[in-house]
């Protein structure tokens, strides 16, 4: 089983990292966010009611980085729709004796992929003047629920490029894991928005990934337990989901 | 139970959803180290009965063993025996050839320190040594397909699939590769299951030949066996003048039942008559031919017998009739 998960993981890291049409744009989106975020509109911590004590950079930094684990999940899943596509999944799943290292390659270069960007941002962000209130701890447990959240983008596209086998389910993966992360206070906290907004916000299990990783940046995490309990418990529903995508690929011939 | 490294395959059927029966209840048999050329036209049903002997693919009904594994219950014992190159070639553009050869080796389990090696090797054996390391996108038809050939036999395996191994390649990396199959055979004894639609290729490289047609096997055997089904030999006579086709038709069919050409003017001789017997009579009745020649059986007499169509023809009807189809 580790032989394809290592060799498929390494293929993709390859093409992934190596490849400037694959590379940049992956690296570019986060930067670009938190550049256009944390600096245009860091004026909003001026704003009254905003009390999150490292400042606006921090509070963005902890959004882009969530979302570059989400992302870089779903930009792994257009690279498996496409290898459905182009009959190269044809060949993992030919040469591989369990399939489930196929899915579980991905994943893995997902994950590493992600953390590429991770390290590039958070010496962008230190270097632009972030705050840090939480220790070593607090920081691990930021990257480790950001990473549970790479996990579950890259399942849920994933569990889509299996299910439709070409890259024209790429809007299918990517939109509503756009919309759930922008339906969450990405701006400003919580308890400043009003209207729908608000009640969304209330409802999305992002809104919890946040205020516990910008607790951790802060030193003072809230609903730790509950934060991980609902990355774990979407990450299990969604791995569910990939795998039933991968029987279904294999019912279909690839 | 299935020796070693055979194919024992039992009323195989595979639909596909809107479709007609892609494979219709066949039955093959493959001995170890045999060659097995299963010939039919585009859509006849030969690559869907790959992609099921594979494991790619869930049969409908019917059972199929390969090397003694069941394709269903044991597909991953299967798909660590056997060595696929299908008909396309799924590479990845983006990779090197030696990029391919080490990953197929990682998926297959060769261990760590045989895989450099191995691929070396196997890079030397189909030519590609000098282009291992560039980028497979600026690769040539027909080293693609000598790369995906080696990368079906990456880990040794004792049964290769070929589907339709040569389509699209230029006549010398045809024949370098019909050699290559032939000394696999020769030196390892690895067991052969060949897709063609070009009746030479079958003719030249198998040891047994199943002959597909619309999902049903419609004759199986060695090529010297199915032609012998046939039996005699034909005789095909092209005419000087275009307006003297009725009168040759008429004269040659005393000697055989006529078939059906648009070339020239043939017939399918009766038991007993030999070429030198035409020769005299068209002599002496003055016929006038440009040419008198006559032909042993071919494997595409054996498929008109039993289809009452040419090969050509088949593939020229599957295209027109089933185009919401599969590849197949």
């Amino acid at each position: 089983m580790w032989d394809v998960v290592s060799g498929v993981a390494w293929r993709t890291l390859k093409n992934a990292l190596l490849n400037p049409q694959i590379a940049i744009p992956t690296m570019l989106f986060p930067l670009f966010f938190f550049t256009a975020f944390a600096g245009g509109l860091s004026q909003l911590d001026k704003v009254p009611g905003f009390d999150y004590e490292p400042g606006y950079t921090a509070f963005q930094f902890v959004f882009v980085l969530l979302q570059s684990a989400a992302f870089s999940g779903v930009f792994t899943g257009f690279g498996l729709a496409r290898d459905f596509e182009g009959g190269f999944a044809k060949r993992l799943l030919l040469a591989a004796p369990h399939r489930s290292g196929i899915v579980l390659g991905y994943a893995l270069a997902a994950m590493c992929r992600w953390l590429v960007v991770a390290v590039v941002l958070t010496v962008v962000a230190l270097v632009a003047g972030m705050n840090i209130g939480g220790g070593v701890v607090d920081l691990i447990g930021l990257y480790v629920l950001a990473a549970l959240v790479n996990f579950c983008g890259f399942f849920w596209s994933g569990g889509i490029a299996m299910r439709f086998r070409t890259i024209q389910a790429a809007p299918l993966m990517q939109m509503p894991v756009f919309l759930v992360l922008f339906f969450a206070p990405v701006y400003v906290p919580q308890k400043l928005l009003e209207g729908w907004i608000e009640g969304v916000a209330s409802v999305n299990p992002v809104t919890y990934f946040l205020a516990t990783g910008r607790g951790f940046v802060a030193g003072d995490a809230p609903h730790v337990l509950g934060a991980f309990a609902l990355a774990i418990g979407l990450g299990v529903a969604f791995w569910t989901w990939a795998f039933l995508g991968l029987r279904k690929a294999e019912a279909a011939g690839a | 139970m299935t020796e070693k490294n055979g194919i024992e395959v039992e009323g195989l059927v595979r639909e596909y959803k809107k479709g007609p029966r892609a494979v219709d209840g066949i039955d093959i048999s493959v001995a170890p180290g045999e060659i097995y050329g299963f010939l039919g036209p585009n859509g006849a049903g030969k690559s869907t009965t790959v992609h099921v002997l594979t494991t790619l693919l869930p049969p409908t009904a019917g059972t199929a063993r390969v090397g003694g594994y069941d394709v269903i219950k044991d597909g991953p014992k299967v798909r660590g025996l056997i060595g696929v190159a299908l008909q396309e070639a799924a590479l990845d553009p983006l990779l090197t050839g030696r990029d391919h050869l080490r990953l197929q080796a990682t998926l297959q389990g060769v261990r760590k320190n045989q895989r450099h090696s191995r691929a070396e090797e196997l890079l030397h054996r189909v030519g590609l040594a000098d282009a291992a390391d560039r980028k497979v996108s600026g690769y040539s038809g027909g080293m693609k397909r000598r790369l995906d050939l080696a990368l079906a036999l990456v880990h040794s395996p004792r049964i290769l699939f070929l589907d339709e191994p040569t389509t699209g390649l230029d006549p010398q990396s045809r024949t370098a590769l019909w050699e290559e199959v032939a000394l696999l055979r020769r030196e390892d004894r690895v067991t052969v299951f060949l897709t063609t639609q070009y009746l030479e290729e079958a003719d030249v490289l198998a040891d047994r030949v199943g002959i597909i047609d619309q999902g049903k096997i419609v004759a199986e055997g060695t090529p010297a066996e199915l032609k012998a089904e046939i039996g005699r030999p034909s005789v095909h006579a092209i005419p000087h003048r275009e307006e003297d086709r009725p009168r040759i038709a008429e004269f040659l069919a005393q000697f055989g039942e006529p078939l059906a050409s648009s070339r020239d003017v043939a017939v399918r001789l009766r038991d007993g008559l030999v070429l030198t017997d035409i020769v005299r009579a068209v002599d002496q009745n003055g016929i006038d031919v440009a040419d008198l020649e006559l032909r042993a059986p071919t494997l595409d007499d054996v498929f008109l017998a039993k289809t009452g169509r040419t090969l050509e023809g088949a593939a020229e009807e599957a295209e027109t009739e089933q185009p919401a189809m599969r590849p197949a």
